[in-house]
């Protein structure tokens, strides 16, 4: 029971137990109730379907994270440049920032059609949808990562004659990584929700359909199971992608900040 | 030779509350002098306004011959803060070599500069640690080593040890007064809270008063270096130390 309370065993085996029972209390109450698959169905039946459907879902899952990624790149370039600039300038930021919050109150499934107007249907108009819901996180966090470096520190390159350039590269960036890294771990949720949206307006993507495709198809035809199975793939990527966003947050801060510092042993 | 000159000057802001006002002072190269007063008297604004970060409202600053900006793109000036400012996420050696590398010094020169102010504060087995690795009192030698790198003709140190216990703090004092001797001709200005630690580092102790600030007088230590342990059981460190705490009470 000690081992249990402490240690790794300690932070797994709760959330597995809970899971087991939820699933298992699921296959119990819609057996027990006689609930058809096409309303809800049992988790033997989301994993048959997965099992029959494997090569399909796995070709969507690969659409959707390369869409996602892509998407996700872009918008982490596009933020942290743009933050950049408008930190580099009062009046740009005054101008132009405004613009960005406008953007960032537009719900994307307004704008998701327009893209598709403009850049047809297809890879592209869905990363750019991608790109475009995680990039205003990006902008922000980094923005205000930039505008919040210690002044003291401001102070002490100041006396020593360091340039604009010098203190942005040297002193505001490294400074504004803990918030930029929390932009990171926003945005890459958000790209993978953005992917698939891109999926439902654009429908295929790049001649393979993605999940959000899928769903479409699946909900189309009443193939719950198949429903569930790809929501289940969408929500694996997600945490896929986010935990791959963690390590490199640990990789990057885990030597000096105190977001990613391993606690103190007792 | 004069370094530092202050006629005249004083700091109004833009609220109204005048920080400095009409401080007169004239500081010779080697000089160590402390300022001492008590909250909001205007030491750190003085400090601010010799080493360039702020400008007067009124008066003139001459510093190593030219204005506080001059003296400042000469690289003939350095600051020591109360909080030690270390970059978190560089290393011990790299926070110290700040200054060569922003004058874009050759990374070997970096180095070995660095190495060289290390061993003078006794941190040579440092040199990669990360600040966060370090205790107080050896992130605030690192913030001296720092400026020390660069070779300073003028040193300007507020409140340095302010956030030190007491026991950290004099051997701090004591290794400052080490690396003066050391370090030929540079002229030191120092602000602190603390009467007994301006006598015991300085030769000349200025006594400043709020509101507004003003430098109200100056007290003569006419005690010679090096000073140590034997300084501060004498009894003219007492009478030295009452003198400066009567002179901040009128």
């Amino acid at each position: 029971m000690n081992a249990i309370r402490s240690g790794k065993l300690g932070r797994i085996v709760p959330p597995v137990v809970a899971f087991v029972l939820f699933v298992g209390l699921w296959q119990l109450i819609v057996g027990q109730a006689d609930i058809p698959p096409y309303m809800l169905p049992k988790p033997t039946d989301i994993v048959a379907s997965v099992g029959d459907n494997w090569r399909s879902l796995l070709g969507s899952v690969y659409t959707t994270a390369l869409e996602t990624v892509i998407g996700f790149l872009l918008s982490v370039a596009g933020g942290v440049l743009g933050a950049i600039l408008l930190a580099s300038s009062k009046v740009i930021e005054r101008s132009v920032y405004p613009y960005a919050i406008v953007l960032q109150t537009i719900p994307i499934v307004a704008v998701a059609p327009i893209i598709v107007i403009w850049f047809d249907a297809g890879l592209r108009s869905i990363v750019i949808i991608a790109f475009l819901i995680g990039f205003c996180p990006m902008l922000s966090n980094t923005l205000i990562g930039l505008n919040s470096t210690d002044q003291h520190l401001k102070n002490l390159f100041r006396l020593y004659n360091a340039s604009k350039w010098q203190t942005m590269w040297k002193l505001r960036i490294p400074a504004a990584l803990p918030y930029i890294v929390g932009g990171l771990k926003i945005s890459c949720s958000l790209c993978v929700i953005g992917a698939i949206v891109g999926e439902y307006v654009a429908g295929v993507g790049g001649g393979q359909g993605g999940l959000g495709y899928a769903i479409t198809y699946a909900a189309m035809r009443i193939q719950t199971p198949y429903l569930f199975a790809c929501g289940l793939m969408a929500s694996l990527l997600g945490i896929a992608f986010y935990q791959l966003v963690n390590w490199f947050s640990r990789k990057l801060l885990g030597s000096w900040h105190e977001s990613e510092l391993a606690p103190d042993n007792d | 030779m004069q370094v530092l000159g202050l006629n005249n000057v004083s700091k109004m802001y833009k609220n109204g509350t005048i920080a400095v006002q009409q401080a007169n002072l004239s500081v010779r190269e080697g000089d160590f002098v402390s300022f001492v007063g008590p909250s909001g008297c205007g030491k750190s604004t003085i400090f601010r306004m010799a080493a360039g970060l702020s400008a007067p409202t009124g008066g003139e600053i001459e510093i190593l011959g030219g204005s506080p900006d001059e003296a400042r793109k000469s690289n003939g000036i350095a600051c020591v803060f109360q909080e030690a400012t270390l970059l978190p996420w560089v290393s011990v050696r790299d926070n110290i070599a700040l200054p060569l590398q922003l004058r874009k010094q050759p990374r070997k020169r970096q180095v070995e500069e660095a190495e060289r102010v290390l061993h003078l504060v006794g941190l040579q087995d440092y040199a990669k640690a990360l600040p966060r690795e370090l205790s107080g009192g050896m992130k605030m030698r690192v913030s001296i080593a720092r400026a020390l790198v660069a070779n300073p003709r003028i040193l300007f140190m507020d409140e340095p040890f302010g956030a030190l216990d007491e026991i950290t703090r004099q051997t701090l004092q004591d290794e400052l007064l080490t690396i003066r001797q050391k370090t030929e001709r540079m002229t030191i200005l120092f602000v602190t809270h603390n009467a007994f630690e301006a006598v015991y580092l300085s030769n000349r102790v200025m006594v400043m008063t709020p509101r507004p600030g003003r430098i109200a007088g100056e007290i003569r230590i006419d005690v010679p270096y090096p000073r140590g342990e034997r300084f501060r059981a004498h009894p003219d460190f007492g009478r030295y130390v009452s003198e400066v705490s009567e002179s901040l009470k009128h």
